[in-house]
């Protein structure tokens, strides 16, 4: 296999062409309308993010992969699986809660245990948490930025919104399958 | 960040201890795997980090603002739900972009709408992550799933507001 096949069929799907189309125009409007300096700004603190989180993800991948391969379906589908109710219910909230590392993290820890055997309520639970009450984020970015009062407020009405998710996914799921 | 690296390095620490017990697990195709999987990644990552940085800088905030005042009231939160996954970026970008428009005026329940429909429904996420890893079809459901929660949190803000 060449190169230019390889790169075609592995490495540039749809998602990514999407985004380098993206770059490129947004990066050209930019430019046009703030100048060099706010272009180069722009894109070395991209790479600077870049270069601290591919290493992460890498990390991530190889757990997801050990994942997948050390734990048994049956423990995952005792555990996560369509019939592990509010046991699963609360070990997803739990651990979407405390995975630390943005979705550079999260996501490949999904497909780990979805590949494994788990539901796709417990998914969307666990996601749902990691994305409104992740601690790492709120603790790293949201409590610096927007204040004590307005993070109480947001996690407070947010507490309610996994299990809602996981309830109208549940919803969903048993329709389809009926 | 910090506390990202520790934390996955201690679980891969934990998982190579036990795999190392079971003969069967091989180190080098796991290895090998992740790394099959990962390669993908560095492209279309960085490419969207680029796109995301590019698009904040674009980003009208002053009219974004004027729509979403204390005064907008039900039509503020339905608007900033949906704008909140237009919002382009990861947090490094977001919040400073929040922050600003908390500081010029945008309303409480309006700006919860927004930052929760941001960390739902973001494109951005869902492109360079979500699809490519888990598929149209768990998208497209988790979608209809999560498309009412950041207007539940709106008006839960706003209600709880007005009773406190």
């Amino acid at each position: 296999m060449s190169v230019i096949t390889y790169l075609k069929r592995e490495l540039l799907d749809r998602s990514t062409l999407l985004f380098i189309a993206l770059a490129l125009a947004a990066g050209t409007a930019l430019w046009f309308q703030k100048g060099d300096e706010a272009f180069v700004i722009a894109a070395s603190s991209s790479g600077m993010l870049v270069l601290l989180i591919a290493p992460i993800i890498l990390i991530a991948m190889i757990i997801s992969c050990y994942v997948r391969e050390l734990i048994p379906t049956a423990v995952i589908q005792r555990w996560l699986g369509s019939e592990s109710g509010l046991r699963g219910l609360a070990v997803a909230v739990l651990g979407g809660a405390v995975t630390p590392g943005g979705p550079f993290a999260a996501f490949p820890l999904v497909v780990g245990f979805y590949r494994s055997g788990a539901s796709f309520e417990i998914c969307v639970a666990y996601l749902t948490s990691w994305a409104v009450l992740g601690l790492n984020r709120v603790l790293i970015w949201e409590l610096p930025f927007l204040g004590f009062d307005f993070v109480l407020l947001r996690l407070l009405i947010s507490l309610p919104l996994p299990v809602i998710a996981w309830m109208l996914a549940k919803l969903l799921t048993r329709r389809r399958n009926a | 960040m910090l506390s990202a690296y520790i934390t996955l390095i201690v679980i891969l620490v934990f998982l190579v201890l036990v795999a190392q017990r079971k003969p069967e697990v091989s180190h080098k195709e796991i290895l090998s795997q992740a790394v099959d999987n990962t390669l993908p990644l560095l492209i279309r990552i960085p490419a969207a980090i680029l796109a995301g940085s590019f698009l904040a800088e674009l980003i009208p905030k002053d009219y974004i603002v004027a729509l979403l005042g204390d005064a907008s009231g039900v039509t503020g939160i339905i608007l900033a739900s949906l704008l909140g996954g237009a919002l382009p970026g990861g947090p490094m970008i977001a919040f400073p972009l929040l922050l600003a428009m908390f500081k010029a005026g945008m309303g409480t329940p309006q700006l919860i709408a927004l930052l929760t429909g941001w960390l739902l429904l973001a494109f951005h996420r869902i492109f360079a992550y979500e699809l490519p890893m888990l598929g149209t079809e768990f998208v497209r459901l988790r979608l209809i799933v999560c498309l009412p929660l950041p207007l539940i949190a709106g008006f839960s803000a706003q209600a709880l507001g007005q009773w406190l």
